[in-house]
């Protein structure tokens, strides 16, 4: 599906929301989740500020405090292991290495073809059905090596799809 | 009055005001409680938790700086549990914490890791990981950098440039332990920081450090210091200077004192590198051949004591004249204002007062009986509505601006502007009103007209304090009838809802303060314009109290007290007009000469002795620390006049735009080399203090007025010292007559002050103005149409003003790196329509001509801070002397010049 906001240029994203300091979280993300390389540019950064009145600092302070924003361009995919105490317990270690192999990364980076971003993510909230992975906006649960080759696969496969 | 209550420290028995900070009280009676994030300026943060304290029936160590103390209060400061757990404390920032040192800061933390016996790495218990954790550093900004390895993370730097300075430029990236200080996106130099360095000062542990000159500081190795008053504007901020092997190499303000507060701009912090230049004049230069040659300082004085005679002696006494000069102290412009009362025998002295705020001082004289700002700069942080006529304060008080912007962020104060011109101050503004230039007239009588119609008048106020009561302010009304709010928008451009509130919100606060600044005062209609500020201050009742009246901060560091000594030729110190016989009688006696010796005339005025000079009636001129060949209205004319001088000297620390055209240059000092006095914006007579010695053979400014009016055959006195000068000066101006340098060690005092024991005044006109009747006098004026207007060949009209990062004519501002290196360009501003009408495209050199003059190239700036139709340029740089585009022709009062209207048009430069 199209993000409808994807056409938007970044000042039409921003005027979305009123003025005010407290739309800023919002802005932020609506502002990452347009960008084709999920990830807040300066310019992005800056037109947010001049629109809230908020120095400089505040905007990248929060664009910094809160790990789901990026500064660097991302895949259009993000993979966020869990690394909660569960999770560890669960072999979230193994998860973590078996996607670094799969998708040819280590934790940070993305693929040389856009697709993935490896990062690592506090709790989950899953804990139940450790280890967890979250891809965009999606859980999925209960992995192993095959259980993440085929979600890896799967998006591929969806992608390639959505391409033709 | 706050209530006294009693409390106990470590069984002390104290006494302090109810609600005091505890951890501040502790500090006053000598209880050392160790911090590191508390500052008595900045709001209680309780981040370091070093000052944890136990409090009876508290439980827990709690922060003593986030605690009031109350009645009955019983604290243990030191315990064996508290000083391990601080022990503790310490040793875990430690770890943190790159403790290499190079002795140019101090340093709070190292001294209390020493106090703690961290130093000695067998006393901690955890290992040094700074390394580990990859802290940055930001040398970005061309003024500070920052080392996050350093810094313990205490808020004081993102309180102090939001809470003391209004700016709220720093914040925190990132969290937990690898977060740190940032300005802008992690890049101080692309930040919105103006380098006023409040961090730097406040800055407990040397993580945020200036690069100016800290190379050349070591703490440990004689550094004196000394307290002075800042040479920039006139906000007289306190200074103290550090001085190592005989140069200035660090410029902090003094906490605790007023004005500042230890508040400064970027020009007070780094702007004195000037002061050091190699550029400095060091001999007395004499033109020989067409060619500076350098002189013996005999030889130049006697050269300079021979002309003026013969120019005297053929001519008559009219024939010399002098600019004093607002940069210098009052000591040196008494003896110069003597000088050429005394010596020269005229009035004929006159100084850039007349470009700046003389019409503000006519008005407010002829109105109120003072020239000088009613209230105090500090006043401005309690006011409820400050109006802001004409004034870029921001940029040129920048001070003072802080005082405006905590009323505004902290307290809930409205911000009234009213400039054709875009400001900073316009982001905490309530209301913005951007009149057309010179339609300011219109705009206030409109404003009266709602506040007379509205019924927001103050009848107790005028028939008590306003000279024919209610039957004067019926002609003010009748006047003002026609000025209704789209008359007076068909005029200014103002809307009509805007200013009708603006004229609600000024005449219903509690205590208003108008801040007027050059966009009123120069102009033609100058004087004009400050009446109607004080007409609507008059009828309604905003002055006569403490926190309401009328204020205009003065540009330059002294003149304000320049004025006051009398170096104008229409008044004697303490403003005595000329003509007073009394007076006469009087300074005759204390400089012991003829009564009839001194000229009852009114002298010539600055822009008049410039015409004087140019008809051939002055012949001959004294010019100390003026360079009016940057900035005197209409430069062509200007320079044709100097060049018609028999005989010019000029006494200054450079060469400037004006000393080509000297016969004679002598080298003065600067304000760090002198001692001596300035009078700041509110009145305030501040101490000015050597700390380096002059260079090669430059003199005090006031040794070679006594030496050239000596060798004139008339000497002016027997001054041992400054001292001696402002003891004469205090005999001969009432308003200083209880002021002496004694009184003056520690604090700056008000004038006047008529007598040893009065403390000063803080509040102009609390029982009565200081007219003849003690009446305020009101000035109905009508709105007329500029003699300059825009027409088909001259289509823009010109503003001209100041920015931060230079001064006056930047012979000294352009001296330093710092300043520099924030802004060194001239430029033209354009509104985006108009530069796309003409087709100019952003950073393209024009022309621009007036009637008068034009200046080519010019690099235009595209930007809405202009109304359309409207430009605006800086005054500041040689290379784009804007005055010869103004011109000279007067305010009828005051005679200023209108700077801020001048006629031009705009082409592409064609190289």
């Amino acid at each position: 599906m199209t993000n409808p906001l994807q056409l938007m240029c970044t000042q039409q994203i921003i005027e979305q929301f009123a003025p005010e300091q407290h739309n800023l979280l919002n802005i932020l993300h609506a502002l990452q989740d347009n960008h084709p390389q999920n990830y807040l540019t300066e310019q992005a950064l800056d037109d947010t500020a001049r629109y809230l009145g908020l120095p400089k600092s505040s905007v990248y302070g929060v664009a910094t405090y809160y790990t789901m924003f990026s500064l660097v361009p991302r895949g259009r995919y993000i993979v966020r292991v869990c690394t909660s105490v569960v999770c560890e317990l669960h072999k979230a270690g193994r998860v973590i290495g078996s996607l670094e192999n799969m998708l040819g990364i280590t934790t940070g980076e993305t693929t040389p073809d856009g697709m993935f971003t490896l990062e690592l993510s506090e709790c989950l909230g899953q804990c139940q059905d450790a280890p967890s992975v979250m891809v965009n906006e999606k859980v999925y649960n209960n992995l192993d090596d095959n259980r993440l080759a085929e979600i890896i696969h799967q998006i591929r496969g969806s992608q390639k799809t959505a391409n033709r | 009055m706050t209530k006294q209550i009693s409390l106990t420290i470590d069984n002390k028995k104290i006494t302090a005001p109810e609600g005091a900070n505890l951890l501040q009280v502790a500090s006053e009676n000598n209880i050392a409680i160790p911090h590191l994030c508390y500052h008595k300026k900045l709001s209680p943060t309780g981040a370091c938790r070093l000052c944890i304290v136990k409090i009876e029936n508290q439980r827990g160590l709690i922060a003593s700086c986030t605690v009031q103390v109350s009645d009955g209060m019983k604290v243990t400061a030191f315990d064996g549990e508290l000083e391990e757990a601080r022990k503790y404390l310490l040793d875990w920032l430690l770890s943190e914490h790159d403790e290499s040192h190079d002795n140019s800061y101090d340093d709070a933390f190292r001294e209390l890791v020493h106090r703690y016996g961290l130093d000695k790495k067998e006393n901690r218990l955890f290992p040094s990981i700074y390394k580990e954790l990859g802290y940055p550093t930001d040398e970005s900004s061309p003024v500070l950098s920052y080392d996050a390895a350093k810094c313990i993370k205490c808020f004081r730097c993102i309180k102090g440039c939001d809470e003391v300075q209004g700016k709220n430029v720093l914040s925190f990236t990132n969290r937990g332990i690898i977060s740190y200080i940032i300005g802008g996106f992690d890049n101080w130099g692309e930040s919105e920081c103006d380098g006023c360095g409040e961090c730097i000062q406040l800055c407990p542990t040397g993580a945020i450090v200036e690069k100016p000159h800290r190379s050349a500081i070591n703490l440990l190795n004689g550094i004196q210091k000394v307290r002075t008053t800042c040479p920039y504007c006139g906000v007289g901020c306190q200074l103290e200077l550090f001085v190592q092997d005989g140069k200035i190499v660090r410029s902090n303000g003094v906490e605790g004192v007023s004005p500042n507060d230890g508040r400064l701009c970027v020009k007070g912090r780094f702007g004195y590198d000037y002061v050091h230049s190699p550029e400095r004049l060091t001999k007395p230069l004499i033109k020989k051949g067409g060619k500076f040659v350098e002189s013996s300082w005999d030889e130049a004085l006697d050269l300079v004591a021979r002309k003026f005679s013969e120019i005297k002696e053929k001519y008559g006494r009219k024939a010399l004249a002098g600019y004093a000069s607002a940069k210098t102290t009052n000591e040196d412009n008494y003896l110069f204002m003597k000088l050429v009362r005394k010596v020269f025998g005229n009035n004929n002295v006159d100084y850039c007062t007349r470009l700046c705020h003389a019409s503000t001082v006519t008005a407010m004289l002829r109105s109120l009986g003072d020239g000088a700002g009613s209230n105090s700069i500090e006043d401005y942080a309690g006011s409820d509505c400050i109006l802001v006529t004409g004034n870029n304060m921001i940029e040129t008080h920048p001070v003072t601006a802080t005082f405006v912007k905590y009323a505004v962020q902290r307290k809930g104060a409205k911000v009234i502007i009213i400039d054709p011109k875009w400001t900073p101050l316009v982001k905490d503004a309530h209301i913005w009103l951007q009149p057309k230039l010179g339609t300011d007239v219109a705009l206030l009588n409109g404003m009266l007209r709602v506040i007379i119609s509205e019924d927001l008048i103050d009848r107790e106020f005028i028939t008590k304090r306003v000279d024919g009561g209610l039957q004067a302010f019926e002609r003010l009304k009748a006047l003002t009838g026609k000025y209704t709010p789209e008359y007076v928008k068909a005029i200014t451009g103002v809307p009509a809802h805007l200013m009708t509130e603006a004229a609600r919100v000024y005449a219903r606060a509690g205590s208003p303060l108008i801040a007027t600044g050059m966009g009123y005062s120069q102009q033609v209609t100058g004087t004009h314009n400050v009446f109607c500020l004080i007409n609507m201050m008059l009828i309604t009742g905003q002055v006569g109290r403490r926190g309401a009246g009328l204020n205009p901060p003065r540009g330059q560091n002294n003149v304000q007290g320049v004025s006051d000594v009398g170096a104008s030729p229409f008044t004697y110190p303490g403003y005595i007009p000329v003509e007073d016989e009394e007076n006469l009688r009087h300074i005759a006696r204390i400089w012991d000469v003829p009564f009839e010796s001194l000229d009852s005339k009114k002298g010539l005025s600055t822009i008049e002795i410039m015409q004087a000079a140019y008809e051939g009636s002055v012949k001959g001129m004294y010019i100390m620390g003026e360079n009016p060949m940057l900035t005197d209205p209409n430069l062509n004319h200007t320079e044709e006049a100097i060049k018609r001088l028999d005989f010019l000297v000029v006494q200054d620390i450079f060469h400037t735009d004006t000393t080509p055209f000297a016969d004679v240059i002598l080298p003065a000092t600067a304000f760090a080399e002198s001692e001596g006095t300035y009078v700041n914006s509110d009145r305030r007579v501040l101490r000015v203090r050597k700390a380096v010695d002059p260079p090669g053979q430059a003199r005090q400014d006031w040794e070679i007025i006594t030496e050239i009016a000596r060798r004139m055959g008339s000497p002016l006195g027997n001054y041992r010292n400054e001292s001696d000068i402002w003891d004469e000066i205090a005999r001969t101006a009432p308003i200083f007559a209880g002021i002496s340098y004694d009184r003056l060690k520690d604090q700056g005092i008000q004038w006047p002050c008529p007598d040893k024991d009065h403390p000063g005044t803080d509040t102009l006109f609390l029982e009565q103005f200081n007219t003849p009747n003690g009446l305020g006098k009101l000035h109905p004026v009508d709105y007329a149409e500029q003699n300059e207007q825009a027409d088909e060949t001259y289509p823009f009209i010109l503003n001209t003003g100041r920015i931060l990062y230079q001064y006056h004519s930047s012979t000294m501002s352009r001296r330093n790196k710092a300043l520099t290196d924030f802004a060194n360009q001239a430029y033209v501003l354009m509104n985006p329509g108009d530069a796309e009408r003409h087709g100019f495209t952003q950073g393209q050199k024009l022309r621009i001509a007036s009637r008068r003059g034009l200046i080519e190239p010019i690099a235009v700036k595209i930007s809405n801070e202009v109304l359309p139709g409207e430009l605006f340029m800086p005054f500041h740089y040689p290379e784009a002397p804007v005055n010869r585009l103004t011109r000279d022709e007067m305010d009828p009062y005051s005679k200023i010049a209108p700077f801020k209207l001048s006629a031009v048009n705009a082409s592409p430069y064609k190289g």
